[in-house]
């Protein structure tokens, strides 16, 4: 027995001993790589920019740190023809290895979306181990995808949180820009009905401030800011178009991704006269064959409250509010029939109206797979109805602005 | 045979370990696209019906190991042989899933740790545990059964409310019509999971009430099918078909793409706990009966004494059975499918069955 | 049970028992003699002329003159009640020595003139000095080669005391003695029944301790208690100082840092245990009863469990499952996060650990175990302080390590709260022999942890739950009733139902034959009167 026991000992301590920690990395061998840019220069070659956190200079304030004196973060590029290669000839500039773990946000300038396309950058971070596929993917509008990283912001001090966060909150407030991860994108690429939508940032200001720590330090807006701007269309994997404002609301009416948003209705033709909030919504997309032509119904239901009135408006009148309901329900079917048109226009379906042929009838779309972008998307008739329903209306019910009209 | 006695609802928790263990990870069924759970139902329906085969050869023998009355039927020599064969069967099945097991842990979180490391740190855990016999198998699974029930439950309820299934993508159902769905059943679910509880034919003989022994593995069976079925459209309907099917381990893909609050992400910790698990139990089981058969064949006393040498044979098969990860999992599932899993969970077991079964018709007409 | 495959041991304790059966036989005792001054001269002779062996010789008589001997060694005895009710009886009643050459003397002197507790003969040397070095007080009587014992059993001891480690704030404020005597009347106390029984028997050879058995004849297993009996007479050693050398001497299993055998100084626990069907041992000299067999689960109940509601008790219970985890792969948990899978921790998380850790030296295992084994020293060192510097300690102790450590940069602020909480978890299981083994297994996590991350801690909690698994204490499977699943008892395990719903013992551990232990319908209600049920009747 005893034997036994020591033989069993033997080989565990062996192994324990043998193997001296092959994965292991400790903290502070780390850098941690919070967004990662990506740009082609002048030679074809692809320069990748690395923001890495500087953890001391994040938190601040803390016993052994430094405080918050230095930039909270630093950025690395590199050069290389694929993208493996760029992460890898990194290493000759930086002490510690790269670690993508934590990278959330993935910026690619507008120069190479629309040149050469995103097919052939996406691989290397799906395939990665490390890399996370929900990392969040936008195309720097206007701008390289090299100074959106090199930015510097206030409050958050990290860029990437600034610039995650700042789209998060634009789309379940303003829900103009559905934000997309890295995984939704090459689901859509691939998918023969559904093409990829990706939200934009922009540097807006004076650039050659955005990367110093002064950018952070002013209380009014800083010299250089991260703004969220429009939505990139993508046909074949190439940027092809940018969608703004009500067509960009639109086409998330119809995915199905608005959280919340405004609408804007006029009100016996004063425009604009009452603001809606969308509290609540839901579309169906479906479709169907009609006499062998292929047909898309959308449909649209959606729920919210009065937020402002600038007209004199009675709102505890069911009648008005009926008014109002038909008045919203069409100012949105405008939104997402425009919405229609440009993706139509384009010859690319954002919309996922493949996809919704693909689930009612697969053998149809078996033969309309091959030219859906460019033949029968374009022509494809789609019916929208919208319902819209007015909840309540806040804290008051007629404004104060019908008693100033019965003053005079 | 050991001298040990299992508990109806120990063999139902074994049978559930096994058949979930391993095959919870790997992207199964995916031949059939989005009807993978479909097959998954219909080869479990063909499980029902391996189990029963099985079970009624045990119940022809009540006693007695499978290698027993299998030379009882056939005769002492062929059956002998045939015994074996399934003692190398089991040994090569205990092989295949433990460097499955391997392979996955070192593509998921530790590149660069040697696979012979990883595998015999796992084997040293497991020669452990076998070498304490049957029961305590059983009963550590049914401690590990709570934890997977409880991952299982929690992943759930948090895949749920992370609100990323999309149901829409389980659809059309039946694509192209019912013959990929037949065909992926009959190449691939019905052995894997489902054939490979032939293995159980060993462990029956140790069940103490043996008349709940058919009801249970029905059950057992039935249970693991829905959780499959039930994993498997998560993996679609989140991933959706195309992710799934390039997806080495869907379910880790799955769960890294849980997101709440900013907070609750990251939850990788999950898939290990059920990787290292259900991997455990799967080759533990396969361990043992291969040391089982191998005691009872060859007379071997002490059945601890052949432990450590055949964890050393499980080791190197499992390190020389495949030069990369592709290649073994194409032998896994297009190579053996037929020429290994057809004839030792299907033809065998039911051939034997028709001779016991004229055998005892024979002897009862006398 | 059948393990797989042990033979040599079995063999081996077949040997031993047979040792101590013929060691037993040969020794013949020698029997007194019936001259009294042969045998004053042979006790003190054997004693060495100890001078706390205290003799005193009477003559008295009415006829003719008696001689006899009273001998008891000081300080063991109750002196007050041997002159009271002995020696001065022997004194003024002159006809009682003459008696006592009668026939049946014995009964006539004990009935008529003894007054203290039992008196019995005694007839060999062996059994006089048992009696007489465990208190009790020998008449020799010239001319008898019998001599008397007589119950006396005194002097100083400590008196009953609050529970200092079982402590609670509700229910009783007794815990055990020193004495095997009080100890046992006070779980006698508790159990008014008949059906409680002792078996007392002597162990060591030196010693010669008393121990005793207690259980309730017809809830006790009698396998168990045949076990019990069986494995304490085995027992051949020189001295049994306290109850952990019966502990010791009697568990399943003895490679494994889990316990096996129960130990409690509350009577109501130990009389709860002996209604589920325990059986407890109590040593001489020992506050501590033994209770077997002992299950892993009931390490984690409190007796205020039981006292308090069932919902209370359920949640604290929780606490306390959660804290043992905790305190087992906490700090393994921090390492392997920090040097494996630090991709698993929100990224915030990461940053603020990231920037504590970026001045650090050592690597986190390195720093995690500094750490831990610098507590383990602190606390070694309270616990055998004097309880006048204790707080020095404590306070040199949070300071060095607490501040000093963390400024000085040589340890991260996120190590130290990570090894605090594994400590205060550490406490928050009620045993103290599981939290011992807790900690020590913390260190094999630790070290797994280190190289191999989660994997190893994932391994290594297998391993310890098929070790945990596989242990038995008296033939009960240590998990029981979670593997064996018994979905009865589940009652009393990591959740608490209500004592009106726990209707069944113990499966395993009690005796099959009758295992109800509440009537039906015991769920108590209001009454009737008012309420949605009833309409009132007015």
């Amino acid at each position: 027995m005893k034997r036994k026991w020591f033989f069993l000992f033997l080989i565990l301590t062996s192994t324990s001993l043998i193997s001296g920690c092959w994965n292991a990395r400790e903290l502070p061998d780390l850098a941690i790589v919070s967004a990662l840019g990506i740009d082609k220069n002048e030679d074809g070659k692809y320069v990748g920019t690395f923001q890495i956190i500087n953890p001391s200079y994040v938190t601040g304030g803390l016993q052994g740190g430094g405080g918050g004196q230095g930039p909270p973060v630093t950025v690395y590029s590199s050069t290389g023809d694929n993208i493996y290669e760029l992460t890898r000839r990194l290493s000759t500039k930086s002490s510690r290895t790269l670690y993508y773990a934590h990278t959330n946000l993935l910026v690619i300038s507008e120069d190479l979306a629309k040149k050469d396309g995103i097919t052939n950058i996406l691989d290397a971070f799906e395939r990665d181990y490390e890399f996370r596929t929900t990392a969040m993917i936008v195309i720097a509008h206007r701008s390289k995808a090299e100074d959106i990283i090199k930015t510097l912001t206030p409050l958050d001090k990290v860029s990437a949180v600034k610039v995650i966060k700042t789209l998060k909150n634009a789309e379940s407030l303003l829900g103009e820009e559905p934000t997309v991860t890295l995984q939704e994108v090459i689901r859509y690429l691939v998918s023969p009905g559904k093409e990829p939508l990706i939200s934009g940032i922009t540097l807006i200001g004076k650039k050659k401030n955005a990367n110093k720590v002064a950018n952070t330090q002013e209380s009014s807006t800083p010299q250089a800011r991260l703004e969220s701007d429009g939505i990139a269309v993508f046909k074949d994997g190439k940027l092809v178009d940018w969608l703004h404002g009500k067509t960009a609301r639109g086409t998330a009416w119809v995915l199905n991704r608005i959280k919340s948003t405004i609408v804007n209705i006029s009100w016996e033709r004063e425009k604009p006269a009452i603001e809606y909030t969308v509290m609540r919504q839901k579309t169906k997309v479906s479709a169907h064959t009609k006499k062998g032509q292929p047909q898309i119904s959308i449909h649209i239901h959606a729920e919210g409250d009065i937020g402002e009135v600038s007209v004199p408006v009675n709102l505890n009148d069911p009648h008005v509010l009926r008014k109002i309901e038909i008045e919203v329900a069409k100012t949105i079917k405008k939104d997402v029939n425009d919405a229609i048109h440009r993706a139509q226009e384009n010859k690319t379906d954002i919309l996922g109206f493949g996809e919704a042929f693909h689930r009612s009838d697969p053998k149809e779309w078996n033969k309309l797979k091959t030219n859906w972008n460019d033949v029968t998307f374009p022509k494809l008739e789609v019916n929208v109805t919208v319902e819209a329903f007015v909840r309540r209306s806040g804290l008051r019910n007629k404004s104060y602005l019908s008693e100033l009209k019965n003053k005079r | 045979m050991e001298k040990a006695k299992i508990s109806a609802y120990q063999l139902f928790v074994l049978i559930v370990l096994f058949e979930v263990g391993s095959t919870l990870l790997i992207p199964l069924a995916l031949d059939a696209k989005q009807d993978a759970w479909l097959t998954i139902l219909l080869g479990m329906v063909g499980g029902f019906f391996l189990f029963l085969v099985n079970f009624r050869l045990f119940h022809y023998y009540p006693d007695i190991l499978p290698t027993e009355y299998m030379q009882k039927i056939v005769g002492k020599s062929f059956g002998k042989f045939l015994a074996f064969l399934y003692i190398l069967y089991f040994m090569y099945m205990a092989a295949k899933v433990v460097r499955d097991f391997g392979e996955m842990l070192i593509t998921s979180t530790y590149p660069q740790t040697p696979l012979f490391i990883i595998i015999a740190l796992f084997l040293v855990v497991i020669i452990y545990t076998i070498r304490k016999g049957i029961e305590v198998v059983a009963r550590t699974g049914e401690l590990l059964f709570l934890i997977l029930l409880l991952l299982g439950i929690s992943g759930t309820i948090l895949i749920a409310i992370s609100g990323i299934v999309d149901l829409k993508n389980l659809l059309p159902v039946l694509e192209e019509g019912i013959m990929p769905v037949l065909k992926t059943t009959f190449t691939q679910t019905l052995y894997i999971p489902f054939g490979e509880a032939v293995v159980f034919s060993m462990i029956l003989p140790y069940l103490n009430q043996s008349k709940k022994g058919k009801r249970i593995g029905v059950y057992a069976l039935g249970f693991s099918g829905l959780a499959l079925t039930l994993v498997v459209a998560i993996n679609i309907s989140v991933l959706g078909v195309n992710l799934t099917a390039r997806s080495q381990f869907p379910l880790l893909s799955t769960i890294q793409t849980i997101q709440i609050d900013e907070f609750l992400e990251r939850l990788d910790v999950y898939f290990m706990l059920t990787l290292i698990l259900g991997g455990f139990f799967k080759i533990s089981l396969y361990f043992y009966v291969a040391v089982a058969g191998i005691a009872n064949l060859f007379n071997f006393k002490e059945p601890s004494r052949l432990v450590y040498p055949m964890g050393i044979v499980i080791l190197i098969l499992s390190i020389t059975i495949a030069s990369n990860y592709a290649e073994h999992i194409s032998e896994g599932t297009r190579f053996i499918s037929l020429r290994i899993f057809l004839p030792f969970q299907v033809i065998i077991p039911v051939s034997l069955l028709i001779i016991a079964f004229f055998k005892h018709r024979k002897k009862r007409g006398k | 049970m059948p393990p797989f495959f042990k033979y040599k041991k079995q063999k081996v304790h077949t040997d031993q028992s047979k040792d101590t059966q013929d060691s037993a036989n040969h020794h013949v005792p020698e029997p007194i003699e019936s001259s009294l001054s042969a045998n004053l001269d042979s006790i003190k002779q054997k004693t060495g002329h100890s001078s706390d062996i205290i003799v005193r010789t009477i003559i008295t008589g009415n006829t003719s003159l008696h001689k006899a001997s009273v001998v008891y060694v000081a300080g063991l005895v109750d002196t007050q009640a041997i002159n009271e009710f002995l020696i001065e009886p022997l004194q003024t009643n002159h006809d009682l020595l003459e008696k006592l050459y009668q026939q049946d003397g014995l009964d006539k002197v004990t009935k008529e003139f003894i007054t203290l507790g039992s008196v019995h003969p005694v007839t060999n040397w062996d059994e006089l000095f048992l009696s007489l070095m465990s208190g009790d007080t020998i008449i020799l009587i010239d001319g008898s080669n019998k001599a008397w014992s007589a119950s006396s059993k005194g002097g100083e001891r400590r008196s009953i005391q609050e529970p200092s480690t079982q402590v609670s704030v509700r229910g009783s404020k007794e815990s055990f003695t020193e004495s095997i005597g009080t100890n046992i009347a006070m779980v006698r106390r508790i159990i008014n029944n008949p059906d409680l029984w002792i078996e007392t028997m002597k162990i060591g050879k030196v010693t010669r301790t008393d121990v005793s058995i207690m259980y309730i004849n017809g809830i006790a297993k009698t396998e168990v208690v045949d076990e019990v009996r069986k494995r304490l007479k085995r027992i051949n050693i020189d001295s049994i100082l306290e109850s952990g050398y019966i502990e010791q001497l009697i568990e399943d299993q003895t490679i494994t840092p889990f316990p096996t055998i129960f130990t409690t100084e509350r009577p109501d626990i130990t009389a709860g245990n002996l209604l589920e069907g325990r059986v407890a041992i109590f040593v001489n000299g020992s506050p501590d009863a033994l209770l077997a067999p002992a299950l892993f689960i009931g390490f984690f109940q409190a007796v205020e469990d039981y006292y308090s509601r069932y919902d209370i008790a359920t949640a604290t219970r929780f606490i306390r499952v959660l804290a043992f985890f905790i305190s087992l792969i906490g700090p393994a948990a921090y390492i392997a996060i920090t040097t494996f899978h630090q991709e698993m921790i929100p990224t915030q998380l990461l940053i603020i650990v990231a920037a504590q850790r970026d001045s650090v030296p050592f690597p986190a295992f390195v720093e995690a175990i500094i750490m831990e084994i610098a507590f383990e020293i602190l606390r070694e060192a309270g616990i055998r302080m004097p309880k006048v510097i204790g707080s020095t300690i404590s306070i040199v102790g949070a300071l060095v390590i607490g501040q000093g450590a963390i400024q000085a940069g040589i340890v991260s602020p996120a190590t130290v709260i990570v090894v605090a909480i594994t400590a205060i978890a550490n406490f928050a299981t009620p045993s103290y022999t599981v939290a011992i083994s807790a900690r020590l297994i913390r260190f094999l996590f630790m070290i797994i942890a280190a190289v191999f991350g989660f994997y190893g801690i994932i391994l290594g909690f297998i391993m310890l739950l098929v070790h945990l698994v596989s242990l038995r204490s008296f033939g009960v499977p240590y998990m029981t009733p979670l593997a064996p699943f018994i979905p009865k008892n589940l009652g009393d395990t990591i959740i608490r139902t209500p004592l009106w719903a726990e209707k069944i013992r113990p499966r395993l551990i009690s005796s099959t034959d009758n295992p109800v232990r509440a009537g039906e319908d015991q769920k108590p209600a209001p009454p009737q009167k008012r309420g949605m049920k009833k309409k009132n009747t007015r």
